[in-house]
């Protein structure tokens, strides 16, 4: 469970406020789909809870657990995707997924079933033995995935996840989203694909210059809406883009 | 504005960062508390600077009695165009080919030669910060002391800004040339270390090849009265390693007005515009040679390994060691941080052992190494063991290790790996490079000056805590203010001012415990009493630091927002 309560951030010393004073939970067993226009605060919502910004202010807990105070305990069991895969290019790719089974505590074992299945699912198996500075965008992507779904967390958080995918990965990474909700895993992803994000979210959170302008099921923000034909216009209409 | 000029103007700004420390002092009001500290870190150099300018100033007279001054101008030409032709080389390569920038620029409808001009830009304004403490101060005591006229002051910007071209411009179409050759295969990143070597190997003996075959020393009388009995007979003897140093004296002494100095200026400007026409010709044909190479996939389908080859997956590891892993495998396979890590601390004391043996037995060099390590034991043992640290731990390890982490840094901060033990590894792979330049250290002061056991292994308890202290408070440095957004991985290394600052830092430090060493030696105390209280005060010094450095770690880590 992801549990944002009162959350701020802001930059130039208050200038921009990135994120305004948000709040919302993320239950287990949930896909929680985060959209918002360029530069609305999603990347900054999800840094925050990742730990890799500091909030100015209000509480983030994962299952339970204050990411201040207990911060190693959350993150031993949160697994992060970036946006831009900038990962380590002069290790190889199975150097890179070693190195994220060895902090992680990911037994050998286990190891080596996922990083097989994955690697396989992202047709990953031969160019793992060589080194990241050699992948294109999308197999540096795939990597980050591996890895975040090798350490089998209970909470999973993605920055637009499909940019880069080819539709098979994309495929096989949507029923993966499903397959560790139905687990009772907790799954915030931010994405641009209003489709993916019909199809794929429990619930949909559209943020908005820093504040949440709408969180609920599909249908829920259909009823919040004049407009309900599809997702892409309730929220052009709550962005008021 | 032409492309050109765009380009190299985009190049600066994007190397100095103008635009962004306007933006952060100005509008983010961020990293304001930096302006204090590098004022403190400037006036702090003020005493060095003094001593150097009475150094010097001591020098002139001394050469002026001798009737010889002028070959303080040409030791400064020459000393200049040396630093820069070795240390240019690495920071040619890296800022030539390793800047992230490039893949971008090979898109744009640009020459090859447009582009390697704004590269060179970078790399010459460097150059020109890099000798300004060094060179200036010889230029202007010169003037000072010689009473020179208004011509010689205007005279004096234009040799300054001619000086780094003829080495920079040679290096870059050695740095060309060797990129376009080694640029094939999968082995790149080995054959650039290879042949960066190589480089600075021919670069080095070059040098001194031509020193001894000057034939410069020797107590041989007859040509010590034959040096001095004519004006320009030690800046002969001098330049004969170099004749651009002979034309930037000739220039900068007679002026523009002699024969001489118009003859100094066409062949020191003449060969800078050749040299320089030269490198735009030779990136014209090779430099998108060597280039294009870099950024092609090295690993296409063909070459990828079969599928269902067994792939090593290892087995939980202790976390600090898997961090020391990553640290020791990204080091050595960026061929710029190996070569300014790794190397430097292994090459530094070669070059030392090598130095002297340019030389024959009996002058300066030789003599200088007999009295310190002989005369003295108290002296000798401080001497190797500031020696020793100084080859560990000035490579800039320590103080760029956060730095190197660059955009990957998100990385360290959501892995759930406690922070101290992250500096932990961290400081381990550094104290890692500093064994590495103290066993360089002692084989060169054991191979080349006889150093004994009985002397080396007090020099060695002294010297390690002493590093891990020094280690210590380097990767404070950089954990304080590291430098995350860089293009070129040089940026990180040697253009980091967290390595300027710890450098500067870590020679005060050294400086003063020299100075308590000695004043102790004065005491009448023995040599083992002494040695004993300064290994326990590094032991102490060393714990207090690295006990400090972990709780600095706790504190500062959450706060950067790489």
């Amino acid at each position: 469970m992801i549990e944002i309560d009162h959350v701020s951030k802001s930059y130039n010393k208050g200038a921009v406020r990135a994120v305004d004073d948000l709040t919302l939970t993320v239950h287990p067993g949930e896909i929680f789909g985060f959209l918002g226009p360029n530069g609305a605060g999603k990347t900054t919502t999800i840094k925050l809870i990742v730990g890799i910004l500091k909030a100015d202010g209000g509480t983030i807990r994962i299952s339970g657990l204050d990411i201040r105070t207990a911060a190693l305990r959350c993150k031993a069991m949160t697994a992060y995707v970036p946006d831009e895969p900038e990962i380590y290019e002069r290790l190889k790719g199975i150097e890179y997924l070693n190195f994220i089974g060895d902090v992680y505590g990911v037994s050998g074992v286990d190891r080596r079933e996922r990083i097989g299945h994955w690697l396989e699912a992202f047709e990953l198996s031969r160019a793992v033995a060589d080194p990241i500075q050699t992948y294109s965008h999308g197999m540096r992507q795939k990597i980050i995935l591996t890895a975040a779904l090798m350490i089998n967390p209970r909470v999973l958080v993605l920055d637009e996840p499909m940019v880069g995918l080819d539709p098979r990965s994309s495929h096989f990474l949507k029923e993966a989203m499903r397959q560790h909700c139905d687990g009772g895993g907790t799954l915030f992803f931010s994405t641009h694909i209003m489709e993916v994000a019909e199809r794929l979210c429990d619930r949909i959170g559209i943020i908005h210059k820093g504040r949440l302008a709408a969180c609920g099921t599909l249908a829920e923000l259909r009823d919040q809406a004049k407009d309900k034909a599809s997702l892409e216009n309730i929220f052009l209409e709550l962005t008021g883009s | 504005m032409s492309p050109t000029a765009a380009l190299v103007k985009a190049a600066l700004n994007s190397n100095f960062g103008w635009t962004v420390v306007r933006h952060r002092l100005f509008v983010q009001k961020r990293d304001r508390w930096m302006v204090p500290i590098i004022a403190l870190a400037v006036i702090g150099a003020v005493p060095t600077l003094v001593l150097y300018v009475r150094l010097l100033s001591a020098a002139f007279d001394m050469m002026q009695s001798l009737g010889q001054e002028k070959a303080l101008l040409t030791l400064a030409v020459l000393a200049g165009q040396f630093i820069i032709l070795v240390f240019g080389l690495f920071y040619l390569i890296a800022t030539f080919y390793f800047s992230t920038d490039l893949e971008y620029l090979l898109s744009l409808p640009l020459k090859p030669s447009q582009i390697m001009l704004s590269k060179f830009a970078v790399v010459l304004i460097n150059e020109y910060l890099t000798m300004a403490p060094f060179i200036l101060p010889i230029l202007i005591v010169y003037g000072i002391k010689k009473h020179k006229a208004p011509g010689y002051w205007l005279l004096m910007p234009l040799t300054y800004l001619l000086l780094p071209v003829i080495p920079l411009a040679a290096a870059g179409l050695a740095v060309v040339g060797m990129m376009r050759l080694v640029n094939i295969g999968r082995k790149k990143d080995l054959l650039i270390v290879l042949g960066s070597l190589v480089l600075l190997a021919a670069a080095f003996f070059l040098q001194f090849g031509l020193s001894r075959a000057s034939g410069t020393s020797g107590p041989d009388a007859q040509k010590i009265i034959a040096l001095i009995s004519s004006p320009d007979g030690l800046v002969q003897s001098v330049g004969r390693r170099f004749p651009p140093a002979i034309w930037a004296t000739r220039l900068l002494d007679y002026g523009l007005f002699t024969g001489t100095g118009i003859a100094g200026f066409a062949l020191f400007a003449g060969l800078s515009v050749l040299l320089f026409g030269g490198l735009m010709v030779g990136a014209q044909r090779l430099f998108f040679g060597g280039l294009v190479g870099l950024s092609e996939r090295s690993g296409g389908s063909g070459r990828r390994a079969k599928a269902g080859a067994k792939i090593r997956v290892s087995s939980g590891r202790h976390p600090v060691r898997a961090i020391f892993l990553r640290e020791v495998r990204l080091m050595n396979r960026t061929p710029i941080f190996l070569l300014n890590g790794v190397l430097g601390a292994i090459m530094v004391p070669v070059f030392f052992a090598l130095m002297p043996m340019s030389a024959k037995p009996g002058d300066d060099a030789s003599d200088i190494m007999r009295l310190i390590t002989s005369v003295k034991p108290l002296t000798a043992i401080l001497a190797m063991t500031l020696f020793m640290v100084i080859c560990a731990t000035l490579s800039g390890v320590a103080s760029s290790s956060f730095s190197r982490e660059g955009r990957k840094f998100w990385v360290s901060k959501v892995i759930p790996v406690d922070y101290r033990q992250q500096v932990l590894a961290k400081l381990l792979h550094s104290m890692g490079i500093a064994l590495l330049g103290i066993g360089s250290a002692s084989a060169a002061l054991m191979i080349r000056f006889h150093l004994d056991a009985g002397k080396w292994l007090p020099c060695l308890a002294l010297a390690l805590p002493l590093c891990t202290f020094v280690t210590s408070l380097n990767l404070a440095i950089d954990l304080a203010r590291p430098l995350l957004d860089w293009i070129s991985p040089q940026k990180a290394m040697k253009q980091n001012l967290n390595v300027l600052i710890a450098m500067l830092l870590d020679l005060g430090f050294l400086f003063l415990y020299g100075l308590a060493f000695v004043t102790l030696g004065k005491s009448g105390l023995s040599v083992a009493a002494i040695i004993g209280i300064f290994f326990a005060l590094s032991l102490g010094l060393a714990t207090l630091a690295y006990f400090w450095l972990l709780q600095f770690a706790l504190r500062r880590y959450p706060s950067i927002e790489g």
